[in-house]
């Protein structure tokens, strides 16, 4: 009886499909809602720091001090969304940052290494802690979760080891420079209008193609509507550079992001990287080879690290083996969760787990400029991050139906 | 042989009593767009063992769910007594302590647990709230010497071979009390001569008037074990019988339904050049046990040939190694248009021209991703243009196959998750084909798809035969492999016993081939 009353409970709702009904299931349902629900919130925490900072939170020099303060979560977290949707977590990453900055410092400070060499060597250095992990998951098939928590554990060691627990600075001036420097007015705006250019080349290419396969409809409409988000991210781009330019840092964050962005969306790695995630076994019979797919994963999240490493340790002019990027792994899983990747895999966009970064990142700017103790900041935080994965759950049932 | 089963049982029956123990009228028991049940009347008296028969999606799962609780009372229609009393069991655990146990076909264990542990699972003695240790031991002792087993209570489970964590399954099932005990195929997993220690087993608690509802598909043990049989067909039964009447060729067709369907593939030009050559093929688990052994099977360009045999027989098995996606280990040859070629895994299956779509749809589909993604994923290396993935190729390839094959979704961006069972299996074909792959392999494409949907993927498969398309058909399902094949090889516990083709390839010829045992 019971099973019965549920069939027909389905079948009237079914037979009287309302608007609410159908826009709440799209709620639920759609990616691309939640990542504009994501924008709202944080148009909404920025107002509420407008009003409550009377009008300090949203100046360009508030903004640039924000994009700043983000940069390092961010670029843990581009390699974090990537790992977390092909279900994979990865642990590591504040150590192994930390253990890229001591390989930094410890080159240029007391070996005198040139700057350029060093930077080599210590990205270098990530990747192969990236390959090595990599071949503790795929090859000997520990979960990723123990072979980065060992990670976590040793790397941080190794770091305090090699540096005796001290610190190592000052880096040279071309290493400070470059995370503290900014790119000049002019040229950033020049940067902005060309990137926007580029990105609105490869989409018009794309809805020409679309339309010429018969697959996509009006290419006018379809281009304003790919191009109009990005359009608005220029303006504030612009409106911001327009102050004293653009920090290096921040050029380097977008640029990680649109390479990753486009190695998720735009190649054949990229789909079969959310193929895995969300069936490992369908991506294993449909030939997907996910030995060889994962260990690249992380490859690249070791090339993660050595770009992270190399920021935080130009960023804070120095190595500290034991404090350097401590919690960054928990940041940065929290700001790809925020932005919508899924913790059971296969959805995820690199894009999202940036506003979750600067949703994160605003909320601690904003209560620092209203003075509030950091313990409130950490509280908010846990907040947010709890009400993102409760809403993550509820947005999907897992299960192939009947 | 016969003679001596009805004079054992003759008197058996008579000790305990002349009232049957579960006496179940009209039972109906309906499923979202399927009558499972229809109007089934049913009984079984203590000390009985009657085998319950039929093909799959028959409805006896179905019954056997509703008599051991799976199925709660009040979701189907009709009235089941058991001892004289109405039976309304609304769960497993109220079934079971009432008396009437299942023993599902898979051997449900925690196999890093002790026996003792396995034994008394869910039902542990306690004292002062923790569970007494030495009750336990005790407990699980009296079931093993209760049922004749003879194993060390304290070895982990994953010690002991199949046959006897099967007995031990049915021992737990006892020590609950159980009077009605259900055994769905419990040998489907067992060799011979495992089967014949359960047999043992089965005889001398039908001496302790424990009534037994048997399913099988290997009718030779049917009639070894058996008092009565009862065939099922479409939810209603067609057939009860005293074992010493009736004959097992009057079975099969019970089971078809009908005497005989000579509806032959209506095309049967000569086949091809051979697409898939298979040579000694053995397949094994890791820990050695076998599961196909030395089948060599060809499929030529254009020719559907299927692999027939009953669960637990190795099809399914032959055709996952045949892919590369078996997970233990793999010995023989295997050819691809004349050149042998080395299957390490299905990534080099699929970039040799394979295809497969596995028994669990869901193992082979995203469903939370949409139909368009998962019919790209097995082609992702052909659309690559200017290093980048044409995503408008993989677009319109996806719409071109949601035309062809008539998927009904909304759109190409629909979640494969939304659409039906049919829809799905179009679905994967659809990636096959987008993939242009030239051999597929199917392993029980049409499980649970109604009817409609069964035709028309039916009918897709036999396009892509006329188009030169190579296709392995392994199933359990008889009709579909008659009704579609060219040939059809069957197997019997990892055997090739024999091919069937032409006139000789029946529904009867495949059941009896595969169940004499």
């Amino acid at each position: 009886m019971a099973e019965r009353r549920i069939e027909t409970g389905n079948t009237d709702m079914a037979m009287r499909t309302s608007a609410p009904e159908s826009f709440l299931f799209r709620l639920k349902r759609s990616t691309a809602l939640r990542s504009s629900m994501l924008l709202l919130v944080l148009a909404g925490v920025w107002l509420f720091f407008y009003f409550a900072t009377n009008g300090i939170f949203v100046t360009p020099r508030n903004l640039v001090l924000l994009a700043l303060q983000t940069s390092i979560v961010s670029l843990a977290a581009i390699s974090a969304v990537m790992l977390i949707v092909t279900r994979n977590f990865d642990l590591s990453v504040g150590s192994a940052v930390a253990f890229v900055g001591v390989i930094l410092a410890i080159l240029t400070v007391k070996h005198d290494v040139n700057a350029a060499v060093a930077v080599l060597i210590a990205i270098a250095g990530g990747i192969l802690m990236g390959a090595w992990q990599g071949f503790w998951v795929t090859r000997l098939g520990v979960s990723s979760f123990i072979v980065t928590l060992a990670g976590m554990l040793y790397f941080r060691g190794i770091s305090m080891i090699a540096t005796n627990g001290a610190t190592v600075a000052p880096l040279p001036r071309s290493l400070t420079g470059f995370a503290t420097g900014f790119l000049s007015p002019t040229l950033s705006i020049s940067a902005v209008i060309l990137a926007l250019a580029l990105y609105g080349a490869l989409r018009f290419v794309e809805i020409r193609r679309a339309y010429a396969l018969g697959v996509s409809g009006n290419v006018t409409r379809e281009f304003i509507r790919a191009l109009a988000p990005s359009m608005i991210a220029a303006i504030i781009a612009l409106w911001i550079a327009s102050w004293q330019g653009l920090p290096y840092l921040v050029l380097l964050v977008a640029l990680c992001t649109f390479a990753a962005e486009f190695l998720m969306r735009r190649t054949r790695y990229g789909a079969q990287l959310y193929a895995i995630g969300g069936n490992p076994e369908a991506a294993r019979l449909s030939g997907i080879n996910l030995t060889r797919a994962i260990f690249w994963n992380f490859v690249i999240a070791g090339l993660g690290y050595g770009i992270t490493g190399v920021a935080l340790t130009a960023r804070v002019s120095g190595a500290i083996g034991g404090s350097a990027g401590l919690f960054l792994e928990l940041d940065a899983i929290a700001a790809a969760i925020i932005g919508g990747t899924s913790l059971s895999g296969g959805r995820g966009r690199i894009l999202g787990a940036l506003l979750g970064a600067l949703l994160m990142g605003s909320l601690n700017n904003g209560m620092s400029l209203m003075n509030v103790p950091t313990f409130y900041q950490d509280t908010a935080r846990g907040i947010i991050l709890l009400l993102a994965v409760t809403i993550d759950q509820f947005s999907r049932r897992r299960s192939l139906g009947r | 042989m016969n003679e001596n089963e009805k004079v054992q049982s003759a008197p058996g029956a008579d000790c305990f009593s002349v009232e049957p123990m579960l006496v179940a009228t009209g039972l109906t028991k309906q499923f979202p767009g399927v009558l499972a049940l229809d109007n089934v009347d049913f009984s079984i008296a203590p000390g009985e063992i009657v085998a319950l028969l039929g093909q799959n999606g028959a409805g006896k799962s179905t019954l056997i769910q509703i008599f051991a609780g799976a199925h709660a009372s009040g979701s189907y229609d009709g009235t089941i007594k058991f001892n004289g009393k109405p039976f309304q069991p609304a769960d497993i655990a109220e079934a079971e302590a009432v008396g009437v146990a299942l023993v599902p076909q898979e051997v449900n264990i925690v196999p890093d647990m002790s026996v003792e542990e396995n034994l008394t699972l869910n039902n542990e003695p306690l004292g002062w709230g923790i569970i007494d240790v030495r009750k336990r031991l005790l407990l699980a002792k009296k079931a093993l010497v209760g049922f004749d087993i003879d194993v060390d209570p304290l070895v982990p489970m994953s010690s002991l071979d199949l046959a006897t964590q099967q007995l031990i399954v049915i021992a737990r099932a006892l020590a609950k009390n159980a009077r009605l005990l259900i055994l769905d195929e419990p040998t489907a997993a067992l060799t011979e001569h495992e089967s014949i220690l359960l047999f043992n087993r089965m005889r001398s608690l039908k001496k302790r008037g424990v009534a037994i509802i048997f399913v099988s598909h290997r009718l030779g043990e049917v009639f070894a074990i058996s008092d009565r049989v009862v065939v099922m067909r479409d939810g209603r039964i067609c057939g009860r019988h005293e074992i010493a009447d009736t004959t097992r060729s009057d079975i099969v067709v019970e089971m078809i339904g009908r005497t005989e369907s000579n509806i032959q593939r209506s095309f049967s030009p000569k086949p091809g050049a051979a697409a898939l050559e298979v040579r000694d093929l053995n397949v094994l688990e890791f820990e050695g046990r076998k599961r196909v052994s030395a089948l060599g099977l060809t499929v030529g360009k254009g020719e559907i040939v299927g692999l027939f045999g009953l669960l637990g027989a190795g099809c399914m098995e032959a055709a996952l190694a045949i892919f590369g996606a078996w997970t233990g280990k793999r010995e023989g040859m295997i050819l691809i248009d004349g050149v042998q070629r080395a299957i390490k895994g299905p990534d080099d299956a699929v970039a040799m021209g394979l295809g497969l779509m596995a028994q669990d749809r869901r193992d082979c589909l995203i469903g939370d991703q949409s139909i368009s993604d998962n019919i790209r994923i097995a082609s992702l290396d052909k659309t690559v243009r200017y290093g980048m993935l044409d995503i408008a190729e993989n677009r319109r390839m996806a719409r071109e196959q949601l035309d062809a094959l008539q998927i009904k979704a909304d759109s190409i961006d629909t979640e494969v998750r939304t659409l039906s069972g049919g829809n799905q299996q179009k679905v994967q074909i659809a990636r096959w084909l987008a993939a242009n792959t030239r051999i597929l392999i199917m392993v029980d494409p049409t499980r649970g798809v109604d009817v409609g949907a069964r035709r028309e993927i039916k009918r897709v498969w036999l396009e892509l035969s006329t188009k030169g398309h190579a296709i392995l058909l392994a199933s359990t399902d008889a009709e579909e492999l008659v009704d579609s094949c060219d040939r059809v090889i069957v197997m019997r516990q990892g055997q090739q016993v024999g091919e069937l083709s032409g006139l000789d390839l029946t529904e009867k010829n495949l059941l009896r081939m595969a169940t004499d045992g």
